[in-house]
């Protein structure tokens, strides 16, 4: 172990010589193979020329590294196992990546990932340069210089501490270099030094590869070392690209200086160059497009979500791509977590939960497809925070071509699932790019919940028919295959507790966006404004400006509030800078400058000014002014003689005034007034306390009860008589009409039985019931909340007519409401039957009108008149006529039979025949009939005796 | 020995044998309407299909019958007193040779009819329904 070999062999000779040791598990020299790697990388970027001596002292370094782990101190040791913490989580990826893209690179003829010039950092694509705070540097001041971009550096900051501060202060400087690359690195106290990059320059090739790939060394399992593969791959891709195409862009061009040699460029360089190129290709961009993140380590959000969902779109190149994906060692794994967690439980306390159930998804088992267990995934968040930029950007990344869906697209569930599975199935053949799709919903929550049910349909359906075909035989397999999920979709939406999205919730792997870091904010600005040489932004033009805010005014309540507040004291608003909303509303630099410069607010002209500015820049004219009135009258000022609020009462009637011409003439000419009103409403009513301003809904209601009472009065009119119809309005009914009918309705009845009542009561009670049914008024019982029943008017008038607040005059009894609706019922019957009867026997009310004539003139004939012509209205109704007196066999059964019957019965028992006796006659011809007895046959015998017959 | 004397009907004698009548046998009773009897109300109809089958019509019923052969024929005989007290009065009485062979010399017996076959309906009789009335 002493030879001192040049540094490619020295992987392969310690490799040997732990083999031929043979005392050690594959797995231990693994974890040396990981010490060494922990070691080997810092003592090279500390050490920047790398000389054969410094690799002497790596060997050693590495071949006594149980001696160093030992004699480390406590708190080192500590922050060890943190590092190596953060060194086995990128190594749970490392091996995924490095194997599946051999893999790949035999079948995919270099990989998509590859040929679209990613660099592939195995770090890089998952832990991208970590915000400033998530460096562990609290924990040691010692170290306070930490390359902040590349995290495997962080591996080697304890034995930088021992070996080799020393050698790295000599490249520390105070102040940037003015010539050459350099690195700059912030400690956690603020201060900053500057590293030269310029050693890189002189050592090429072989130099390059130890700082660049040292980082991988424990897995040198194949004959020749990966790096050495893909650095080739690189190199020949390098070569492609550049001759191939001038049109690739800015991405690839950073990214593959980065790959060779500047390992972390600086990212306000990266920002210039695209703007360089960006207004090379076309200066008419806008800025919003120009600075939209092109790569992984450009994005602004939440670094922890960034790599979520790059892991959930990693678990699909099982699928996708076909590579394996690594086994993982599941102990190891859950000792890590817990001592990650615990180093980490100052930092991030609000992480842990969410941590751990997003790690478990993400370490969760493929299915039986080697799918992930979650088809989709969900980003939700408000708007603004760069979800759809994160899709794209990591779809991208991760070797996706991407096909997006946003609420501009027709979402009828047919053309929805036509599209998912074109996107799910299909694959672009023209183009170079052989990418799989993978499919980005934007604003899902705008969906219909049909089109979002076709999507699980979609997501679960090929699971139901896979165990179907599991059993059947293999013709379906095709079908099958052909049909199952095999992209990855990613759904997005501002509000996740959308009803529609719950099934989805389900089962997809929830993400949600937390606001975006200042600190990230200020730093992507800055590298844009370093680049434009505009350097005058400070933190807390930062923090006062509406950063984020897509498509988000100000909030309605902000806007009334100030209209109702009168502006702070000066100090006090210098102290808050972001809680006063209102001084910066643009991005724009002068302006917000002007913002902050403004100092006398409070004078009249300017609160004027400021209010009719905030005003009209919100926009929402009615809302604002419907707050204003439903709230004005709440606010605490002096006004004795009410002058102002009658003032502001004829202004909200201007506005009115304003409006109705607006909206009926379209004359918009006239919304220029609009905005004074709150401006009027601050002279009248701003006090200093603040002022408790609820939303406005006075408006709403009031027109839900006017539609409410149109309702009722358009069901009352409908159903009343006609002759009355013919001469209502509607306005006329409400205003002259019901009040008073109210009255009529409800007589004076005395509380005893119908029975009982005199005929005056009788006849107004008739009375009643026929008012009430010519206006389709009846009672209908309800129950009361408090278990009550009572009776109301069934279109219930009172409502419309008759003010809540006032007492109810001379309400009527229970039951009499009961009776009256009992009458009403039983005369809507006797009307009906009424109707019927007239319309089916109109012959036989001529005849009775007839026979009334004749009735009147005798009496004595009448009775027998009426008697025989009920019986033969009995008998037409009943339709026996001469079908009956057919005999059984069709022959005319002589009519003289039946007179002469009819004749005899009705001299027997005249005039007690019932209409039954009569037929029972006319059926059977005779008054004998039979009667059977069942079993019985004792007519025959009989008793003679012999003295009867002599 | 009581003698029962058995003439051969006055209006036969000038030669042929009785008139011959057809017995009814019915499983059930014949009713009148207030229980007023029978006598003088007509009973039914009787007819004959054209297979023979006996078909008879009592008020509103229907009863199908057949014809069957006595084994032992009837005479209807009618009682005759000297003094001629009795009302006439059809009696089917089986005639068996004690009863015919002595009689009272006051009482004899004049053979009015011969019943060789009888009708017989012994199935439940079916309703005659023409219209139901709707409404009454």
């Amino acid at each position: 172990m002493t030879d001192e070999d040049d540094y490619d062999n020295f992987t392969s000779a310690l490799k040997q010589s732990r083999f031929r040791r043979g005392e050690q598990t594959f797995e231990e020299a693994l974890a040396v193979g990981d010490n060494v790697a922990r070691n080997g990388p810092n003592v090279n970027t500390q050490t920047q020329e790398q000389t054969k001596q410094q690799d002497t002292v790596v060997l050693g370094s590495s071949a006594r590294k149980r001696d160093l782990d030992t004699l480390h101190s406590a708190e080192e040791e500590e922050f060890l196992d943190h590092l190596l913490d953060q060194n086995q989580e990128q190594g749970t990826i490392t091996p995924r990546l490095k194997k599946p893209r051999l893999g790949a690179m035999k079948r995919l003829n270099f990989m998509s990932q590859l040929s679209s010039g990613e660099p592939p950092l195995p770090d890089d694509d998952i832990t991208p340069p970590s915000s400033p705070d998530d460096l562990p540097q609290s924990r040691h001041p010692g170290s306070s210089k930490v390359s902040k971009q590349d995290i495997a550096d962080l591996s080697g900051m304890a034995p930088m501490e021992d070996v080799s501060f020393q050698t790295m202060t000599k490249r520390v400087l105070k102040r940037p270099p003015v010539l050459e690359d350099y690195i700059k690195v912030t400690s956690s106290d603020g201060t900053r030094v500057y590293m030269v990059l310029q050693d890189e320059d002189s050592s090429p090739g072989v130099e390059f590869d130890k700082l660049r790939w040292s980082g991988q060394r424990q897995l040198h399992l194949l004959g020749v070392p990966f790096y050495d593969l893909k650095e080739q791959v690189a190199e020949e891709n390098r070569r492609l690209v550049l001759e191939e195409s001038q049109r690739l862009s800015e991405m690839l061009n950073s990214q593959i200086d980065e790959e060779f040699g500047v390992v972390e460029k600086q990212e306000g360089e990266a920002a210039d160059e695209i703007d360089d190129e960006c207004e090379e290709c076309s200066s008419s961009t806008l800025w919003v497009d120009r600075f939209t993140p092109r790569q992984y380590t450009q994005l602004l959000s939440d670094d922890y979500t960034n790599r979520c969902l790059l892991k959930w779109l990693k678990m699909w190149d099982t699928v996708v791509f076909g590579q394996e994906k690594p086994i993982k060692k599941s102990k190891q794994l859950v000792e890590k977590h817990s001592s990650f967690k615990q180093s980490q439980q100052l930092q991030q306390n609000k992480w842990k939960s969410k941590t751990q159930i997003t790690e478990e998804i993400l370490d969760a088992e493929l299915d039986a497809h080697s799918r992930p267990k979650y088809k989709v995934a969900l980003l939700s968040g408000p708007p603004g925070l760069g979800k759809t930029t994160l899709a794209h950007v990591i779809a991208t990344h991760a070797g996706y071509n991407v096909v997006e869906m946003n609420a501009s697209d027709d979402r009828s569930p047919e053309i929805f699932k036509t599209r998912i599975e074109n996107a799910t199935q299909m694959k672009s053949v023209l183009g170079a790019n052989e990418k799989p799709n993978c499919l980005i919903i934007d604003e899902i929550d705008g969906a219909p919940s049909a089109a979002i049910n076709t999507l699980m349909s979609i997501v679960n359906r090929k699971d139901v028919k896979e165990d179907e075909t599991a059993a059947g035989g293999g013709k379906k397999r095709r079908k099958k295959d052909g049909g199952i999920l095999q992209r990855p979709i990613i759904c997005i939406c501002n509000d996740q507790y959308v009803p529609s999205l719950r099934q989805l919730k389900q089962q997809a792997f929830t993400l949600i966006f937390p606001p975006t870091l200042p600190s990230r904010l200020v730093q992507r600005l800055h590298e844009f404004l370093h680049g434009r040489g505009k350097l005058n932004l400070s933190m807390r033009m930062i923090q006062t400006a509406n950063v984020g805010l897509k498509d988000v005014n100000k909030s309605l309540f902000s806007i009334w509030q100030e209209i109702f507040q009168l502006p702070k004291i000066q100090r006090k608003r210098i102290g808050q800078g972001c809680s006063l909303p209102y001084e910066l509303r643009s991005s724009d630099d002068q302006k917000a400058l002007d913002g902050i410069m403004k100092t006398a607010l409070n004078t009249a002209a300017h609160r004027f000014n400021h209010i009719l500015h905030l005003s009209t820049s919100s926009g929402d004219h009615e809302k604002i002014t419907q707050g204003l009135f439903d709230n004005f009258l709440l606010m605490k000022f002096k006004d004795p003689t009410f002058n102002g609020v009658c003032l502001a009462l004829e202004w909200l009637e201007f506005t009115d005034i304003l409006n109705k011409r607006m909206m009926s003439v379209q004359n918009f000419q006239l919304m220029r007034y609009l905005p004074f009103l709150p401006v009027t409403f601050h002279v009248l009513f701003a006090a200093s306390s603040v002022p408790r301003i609820s939303y406005p809904n006075s408006h709403y209601e009031a027109q839900t009860k006017i539609a409410h009472m149109h309702n009722l009065l358009t069901a009352l009119v409908s159903e009343i008589s006609p002759a009355i119809r013919s001469r209502i309005t509607l306005q006329a009914l409400v205003s002259e009409i019901l009040c008073l009918l109210l009255d009529i309705l409800s007589p004076k009845m005395r509380p005893v039985n119908t029975q009982l009542y005199s005929a005056r009561e009788k006849q107004q009670l008739t009375d009643l019931i026929g008012t009430m049914l010519a206006y389709n008024l009846t009672y209908h019982q309800e129950r009361t909340p408090d278990g009550q029943y009572v009776y109301l008017l069934d279109p219930n008038i009172e409502d419309v007519c008759r003010f809540p607040e006032l007492p109810a005059r001379r309400p009527m009894t229970y039951q009499a409401k009961q009776l009256i609706a009992r009458e009403i019922e039983l005369e809507k019957m006797r009307r009906v039957e009424a109707l019927l009867n007239s319309r089916n026997m109109e012959k036989k009310e001529a005849v009775e009108v007839k026979n009334k004539t004749s009735e009147s003139n005798t009496s004595s004939k009448a009775c027998v008149k009426n008697h025989k012509q009920t019986l033969e209205n009995v008998l037409k109704s009943v339709s026996v006529k001469e079908k009956v007196e057919l005999d059984f066999f069709g022959r005319k059964m002589d009519k003289i039979n039946i007179v002469t019957t009819s004749t005899v019965t009705g001299a027997a028992e005249p005039m007690k025949e019932t209409a039954e006796k009569f037929i029972g006659k006319a059926v059977g011809n005779s008054d004998v009939w039979f009667r059977f007895n069942e079993g019985v046959s004792n007519a025959v015998r009989r008793n003679v005796y012999i003295k009867d017959l002599l | 020995m009581v003698q029962i004397v058995v003439h051969a009907s006055p209006r036969l004698d000038g030669g042929g044998s009785a008139p011959e009548w057809l017995l009814l046998e019915l499983q059930g009773e014949i009713e009148s309407r207030n229980h007023s009897g029978l006598a003088g109300n007509l009973m039914g109809e009787l007819h004959f299909s054209k297979e023979g089958v006996p078909i008879l019509v009592v008020g509103h019923h229907i009863l199908y019958g057949k014809v069957t052969r006595l084994e032992r024929p009837f005479v209807v005989l009618v009682k005759q007193t000297g003094a001629r007290a009795g009302a006439e009065r059809p009696m089917e009485t089986e005639v068996t040779e004690q009863e015919v062979s002595e009689g009272s010399i006051l009482c004899n017996y004049l053979v009015t009819a011969i019943i060789k076959k009888k009708i017989i309906f012994k199935t439940r009789p079916k309703p005659i329904i023409t219209n139901v009335p709707k409404k009454l």
